[in-house]
């Protein structure tokens, strides 16, 4: 419980009220102050001192002064006249509750009203800041453009005195070249006079003289150097041819067409299982040296194949796998023999196997991979799973769209599906 | 960059720029005039060259030219100062070459090449140089060529690819170390990013190498010295600077590469008045200026005591975007240091002028 604060001394003037308050021993700071029109509150723990006022006052403009233990307060009244008494004597409770929660409202609002204020003011002062740099920015700008101006308003002087330099250089030029053309005819007529004087009487002497002046002079002098000049130039090159190679790679295309990685990758899969020897298996030391070859194994294959001997091309080819499982021909070979054998599971696996290694897609496994699709569109049309079939077919026209069997054939195919298709 | 910073540094600044009403593909200032040529390739499948000269802040048409194909490159290095005959190399494989007074019929006129004429060079003429004059071009159909104005339908030196090889395209070709009559020396490149110099006194391969993305560009720094510096631009934003002094016989030249763009970078030119600087230009319609510095010493030798060449450094001086699309043209006037013409795949040709390049 707050001890009420009694013990208050007030004087006043027209305008004015002077309250003190004395604090026994206790601190106050601004914070314990709440003051508002007509009501006044100090609460200092453990005391409260509260009044409402008699009249109005001007609550912003009034102050309190803290220190020596006292509160001193100057309240300024709104209407100048004098107070009876300090405080409303003759307040009941619920006059006072209204009042003071009255005057928390009005301290609200008023504390709103102050941020607002805040506010609008912040916001000016950032608007002004933001004004003031882009006038300092446009100044500079405007520098920066004035330099560019002028430089080229320099340059544009120095070129038209460039220009006009060259239109009199042209016009001098012009003017020699008629001077040394008058030149040019006036030996011709001295010439001519020369010899009309040579028939009449030697006067060789004076003409000739004049003859060799005027030669000296610029006209024909620069005819005759210029017909040397030219004879300096050397003849036409004997004609001759010289051939060029251009820079070799795997795959012919310019760094801007090529999709190197893919292709480095695909280089480096065929070096890779170049390498692969499974020398891990027993029966090996039965074999021959050549025999253990997985590419003399394949070339075997092929000539039995070739032959007719699809089950011995199948053996070969069993025994290069086994040697090196990652060579996709071997796989893709084998699969052709098993077709003709009609193990048509074991070529769809086999041509399976064989496109798997095929991967990366790049020009330079083409062929094999058509051959693959075909292999294995084929199988999958003689064990009549003719979808199937048809998708590997249309997979290798993608990649080959100019083989007119592989065109065929897949038009065959969609025939057999839309003939089976009403019946199933 | 601002110039507030950079204050010396070389600013390349707009002086005016023209639509075109075709798609440019060339152009070339007519050497000692204020004049310059613009080739292309009309809407409607003809060639057009348009003669303009520089008047203050615009440019003025004065002459425009129709031929039956477009045209694709051009160059006055094989004329003389007096004459200025313009050779062109067209869409069709077409040798031309014009006399501008009186364009109907070419003063020398040849099928040269099976496909387009991708690029085309001249040496021996202007003033520059000594020796023949000759014309070298470099076609689709995997081939480069040289002509020599004075022998009619053969060229005096072929350069194609083996019988039965398959041939990639040539996109670029120069002259070079034309120092004296007899030597000469033609770099092409290629679209597999083969870079091959052949030597036209002995009529064979000097050097060839590889830089794995298409060559778009390659120039000698100046044609008429002992050769000096082969700049060759490629796609995807790199470029090449070898030093052509000193050939090791496994190594080759020796090179220092840059990578400046993320796009093609479409030309390259030397600056005619100073060896060390050019400019290359971009897909992204950027240009950009660079300085060679070259190393303390620019050859040593290798562990088996021969000789090898030793790259320099690069450094850029400026950049600027003028376009979004391509500038896929570019040359400096010989006459007026820093002034050029760039034309780009948006229709426009702009004259620009470099500032400052007294001060590198």
């Amino acid at each position: 419980m707050p001890v009420w604060l009694r013990e208050h001394s007030w004087r006043q003037t027209l305008t004015a009220v002077y309250l003190s308050l004395p604090l026994r021993g206790a601190r106050a700071t601004a914070a314990n102050i709440f003051c508002s029109e007509r009501y006044l509150k100090v609460s200092v723990p453990p005391f409260l001192f509260e009044a409402i006022l008699y009249a109005p006052i001007d609550d912003t403009n009034s102050t309190a002064k803290i220190g020596n233990g006292n509160i001193f307060f100057t309240l300024y009244k709104k209407e100048p006249a004098m107070w009876d008494s300090l405080t409303l004597a003759n307040a009941d409770k619920e006059k006072l509750q209204y009042l003071r929660e009255n005057a928390v409202v009005k301290a609200h609002e008023k504390a709103k009203e102050e941020t607002e204020a805040k506010k609008i003011t912040k916001q000016e002062h950032k608007k002004y800041a933001l004004e003031a740099t882009m006038k300092v920015e446009e100044a500079e700008r405007k520098r920066i453009e004035d330099l560019k101006e002028k430089e080229r308003q320099k340059v544009a002087k120095e070129l038209d005195l460039w220009k006009n330099q060259q239109k009199n250089g042209d016009k001098y030029k012009i003017i020699q070249k008629k001077r040394e053309l008058h030149q040019e005819t006036e030996p011709l007529k001295e010439r001519k006079s020369e010899k009309i004087n040579k028939t009449r009487i030697p006067n060789e002497g004076t003409s000739k003289t004049r003859l060799k002046s005027t030669k000296g002079g610029h006209g024909s002098c620069s005819i005759f150097s210029q017909n040397l000049k030219e004879e300096q130039l050397p003849a036409p090159r004997a004609a001759a041819t010289i051939k060029v190679n251009f820079t070799p790679r795997v795959f012919p295309t310019a760094l801007r067409e090529s999709r190197v990685a893919e292709e480095e990758e695909w280089l480096h899969k065929q070096a890779e299982a170049r390498r692969i020897i499974n020398s891990d298996l027993s029966e090996l030391e039965d074999l021959k040296e050549e025999e253990k070859n997985p590419d003399w194994l394949k070339d075997k294959g092929n000539k039995m194949f070739a032959m007719g001997d699809y089950l011995g091309a199948v053996n070969a080819y069993n025994l290069a796998v086994r040697l090196n499982n990652k060579l996709p021909l071997l796989y893709l070979n084998r699969a052709a023999c098993h077709l003709k054998l009609r193990n048509l599971h074991k070529a769809i696996e086999d041509s399976s196997k064989a496109l798997e290694l095929l991967t990366p897609p790049v020009p330079d496994n083409e062929k094999a991979r058509v051959k693959a699709h075909v292999r294995r569109g084929t199988a999958f049309c003689q064990l009549e799973l003719y979808t199937e079939g048809l998708q590997d077919y249309e997979a290798a026209l993608k990649i080959d769209p100019r083989n007119e069997n592989i065109e065929k054939d897949a038009e065959k195919i969609r025939h057999l599906i839309q003939g089976t298709m009403p019946n199933s | 960059m601002s110039a507030a910073v950079g204050a010396e540094r070389p600013q390349v600044v707009s002086h005016v720029q023209q639509a075109l009403s075709y798609t440019v593909f060339d152009c070339k200032w007519v050497p000692r005039s204020a004049r310059l040529l613009c080739l292309g390739s009309a809407a409607r499948g003809t060639g057009l060259i348009q003669l303009y000269e520089l008047h203050g802040a615009r440019l003025e048409l004065l002459r425009e030219i129709e031929k039956p194909k477009p045209i694709k490159c051009g160059t006055f290095g094989a004329t003389s100062l007096q004459q200025r005959y313009l050779a062109t190399g067209d869409f069709d494989g077409n040798l031309n070459i014009w006399n501008l007074e009186a364009p109907e019929i070419p003063v020398y006129s040849v099928k040269g090449h099976k496909e387009i004429i991708n690029s085309i060079d001249g040496v021996g003429g202007l003033g520059i140089g000594e020796g023949a004059p000759e014309i070298v071009t470099g076609s689709r159909d995997g081939t480069v060529k040289v002509w020599d104005p004075r022998q009619n339908d053969t060229p005096v030196a072929n350069m194609e690819p083996v019988q039965g090889e398959s041939k990639r395209d040539c996109w670029t070709v120069a002259f070079g170390n034309a120092y004296n009559q007899e030597e000469r020396v033609v770099c092409a490149g290629y679209d597999n990013g083969d870079i091959k110099l052949f030597d036209l006194k002995t009529m064979s391969l000097r050097w060839e190498t590889n830089i794995k993305n298409g060559v778009c560009s390659v120039e000698f720094d100046r044609k008429d010295i002992n050769m000096n510096k082969l700049v060759a631009t490629s796609l995807e934003g790199k470029f090449h600077v070898f030093d052509m002094r000193t050939q090791h016989p496994t190594k080759g030249f020796a090179s220092v590469s840059e990578k400046a763009q993320k796009s093609t970078i479409w030309q390259v030119r030397h600056l005619p008045q100073n060896r060390d600087v050019f400019m290359t230009s971009g897909g992204s319609g950027s240009l950009h200026l660079w300085k060679y510095e070259y190393p303390a010493q620019r050859s040593k030798k290798d562990s088996e005591g021969c000789e090898m060449g030793v790259a320099g450094s690069v450094s850029l001086l400026q950049n600027v975007t003028l376009s979004t699309q391509p500038i896929s043209s570019l040359d400096w006037s010989p006459d007026k240091k820093g002034l050029c013409v760039c034309g780009a795949f948006d229709q426009t040709v702009r004259v620009l002028i470099v500032t400052k390049l007294n001060k590198i």
